[in-house]
């Protein structure tokens, strides 16, 4: 067996595997069906073109302005209306089953509604990462904002705290971390709203640069914007577990 | 027994009592958990409560703190009724009550700074209470990082650090092993020595009651009421030769065999 907790080892078996993958992708990607598959080589240089040709940045910097407009203002909304429920009782118990279901329904169901709703303008685009993004943060706010233990409620209580040190000094401090895992879990799922606002709204980012390459049969280019896609998704989920780990030292996990 | 010690210099015959419940019981709806409990608490004085699980001692607690209305009578803290929590009047509770996400400093400096101690003072301040209970080198520790003995300290030191008149303390050992109880038990004395308080301190060791106690408050039956209270006249200060003192013994025997009955009976519930 190799020794995996040595470094070379663990490095070593990472390199085999992604050249093993990649050179799957050359072989059968040069000769699979043109009209959809492209090769490692082909979509390299696509991606290299599309770079220096200033389209793909501009893609994903329309993207990411949606993105964050869209899934920043649904933190805030989400985890303020998740810490409001989670301390007024006819608040939670009027909204709860209609967060639940929400949560659980697939948002790419409504983008044709707000569409037609909103038009086919920033509006529109702004309101379905907002939704995708909102359920996930709103969820696991109200579930951390519930759970904090009424004990610890009762030692503010006993200190003579107020609502508003109440909020300050337990509830968004221990809430925080629950709040993270809702960013975290958010922000795949406001991505693929930008991208599903790009396809059905308007064309428009890197949805639509998928959506154009697609349409005319130049599957490199879908694979090369579908590629920064997927590094802008892993790179977020690393950001959002450095954030957690972060503000969550005081639970003692990761020791 | 009961009029043993009553000129034994213990807080109760000086002054106004500072702590004093009058007639008082407690519902929650249909369950009456007592009812008629009169006791005083003398300025500096330890009055231990004993009672079995489940008879009410975290209620009176909570009553006497101002968390709960009390259904019946009424209780007084220097001579005015409790409506809420006051200042001068800190709780220790049994589960400790720490936060886990604040370090050890800042659990100790929660209620001063919730009196509006000004920043400047708020560390020094708590940092005496921090070695005063022993914890000095972990005020940048988290509270999962510390035994349960040691998060104990804490909740003391969080209490000690607004300067309280009034300590409530609920089981504060009961969660821990029996032989930091012991060190505990001898620590709190000592501090209390140094600073003596009116102390309020409610468990259900009986051992316990009669060691820290100038007097035990001794709760029984359902609903719960006083079945008596003993003045325990041993000398002072106590410590560990307390354990050893024939009187020690005898009060532990007489108030073991009042409480036996009950005890016996709420052992049958739980199994
Ligand atoms: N908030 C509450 N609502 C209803 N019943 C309660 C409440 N708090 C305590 N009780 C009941 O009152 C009784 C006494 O509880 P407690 O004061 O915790 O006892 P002890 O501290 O002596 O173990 C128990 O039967 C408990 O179930
Ligand atoms: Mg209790």
């Amino acid at each position: 067996m190799i020794d995996m907790n040595k470094k070379w080892a663990r490095f070593a078996t990472y390199a085999v595997g992604l050249l093993i993958g990649a050179g799957m992708w050359q072989y059968f990607g040069a000769r699979g069906n043109q009209l959809a598959s492209a090769s490692l080589t082909e979509t390299f240089s696509r991606f290299i073109r599309l770079i220096e040709n200033g389209e793909l940045p501009t893609a994903v910097a329309n993207s990411m302005q949606l993105y964050v407009a869209g899934f920043s203002a649904a933190i805030i909304a989400a985890s303020a209306l998740g810490l409001l429920m989670s301390r007024i009782r006819f608040l939670r118990v009027g909204i709860e089953n209609y967060v639940m279901l929400l949560y659980a329904t697939p948002m790419v169901a409504v983008v044709p509604f707000i569409s037609s709703l909103l038009g086919p303008f920033f509006m529109a685009k702004f309101v379905v990462v907002f939704l995708f993004g909102f359920f996930p943060v709103l969820y696991n706010t109200l579930e951390g904002g519930r759970s904090l233990r009424p004990e610890l409620v009762e030692v503010a209580t006993s200190f003579r705290s107020g609502e508003m040190a109440l909020w300050r000094d337990l509830l968004i401090p221990y809430t925080l971390p629950f709040i993270l895992t809702g960013v975290r879990q958010g922000a795949g799922r406001a991505l693929v709203g930008v991208v599903a606002s790009e396809f059905l709204v308007s064309s428009s980012g890197m949805g639509g640069m998928i959506r154009y390459y697609d349409g005319n049969y130049i599957i490199e280019g879908v694979f090369a914007t579908v590629i920064v896609l997927t590094a802008i998704g892993v790179l977020l989920m690393w950001l959002g577990r450095l954030l957690e780990d972060r503000f969550a030292a005081w639970r003692g996990l990761n020791r | 027994m009961s009029d043993a010690g009553s000129a034994a210099g213990s807080g109760s015959v000086e002054g106004t009592p500072r702590i004093a419940a009058k007639a008082v019981g407690k519902r929650f709806g249909d369950l009456q958990v007592f009812k008629d409990i009169n006791m005083t608490i003398g300025e500096r004085e330890i009055v231990t409560v004993v009672g079995p699980s489940g008879c009410g001692k975290t209620t009176l607690l909570r009553c006497v703190n101002g968390l709960l209305p009390v259904s019946e009578g009424e209780i007084q803290i220097e001579g005015t009724p409790v409506t809420r929590p006051r200042q001068g009047v800190a709780m220790v509770f049994q589960n400790f009550g720490l936060f886990p996400w604040k370090t050890v400093l800042s659990n100790v400096s929660y209620g001063l700074k919730l009196d509006g101690c000004p920043k400047e003072d708020l560390r020094d301040r708590s940092m005496e209470k921090i070695k005063l209970v022993g914890l000095e080198g972990f005020e940048n520790s988290y509270p999962y990082q510390l035994s349960g003995g040691m998060q104990q300290r804490c909740g003391l030191a969080r209490a000690l650090a607004v300067e309280p008149s009034v300590l409530l303390m609920d089981e504060p050992f009961a969660a821990i092993d029996a032989q930091t109880r012991e060190i505990l038990q001898f620590e709190l004395l000592r501090i209390w020595e140094m600073r003596p308080t009116s102390m309020m301190f409610v468990t259900h060791s009986i051992e316990e009651a009669v060691l820290m106690g100038h007097r035990v408050v001794v709760l029984k039956g359902r609903p719960s009421s006083v079945f008596e209270t003993v003045e325990v006249d041993l000398p002072e200060p106590r410590g560990r030769e307390t354990l050893s003192h024939p009187q020690f013994n005898e009060l532990r025997e007489h108030v073991w065999a009042n409480l036996m009955d009950e005890v016996r009976a709420a052992e049958f519930e739980v199994n």
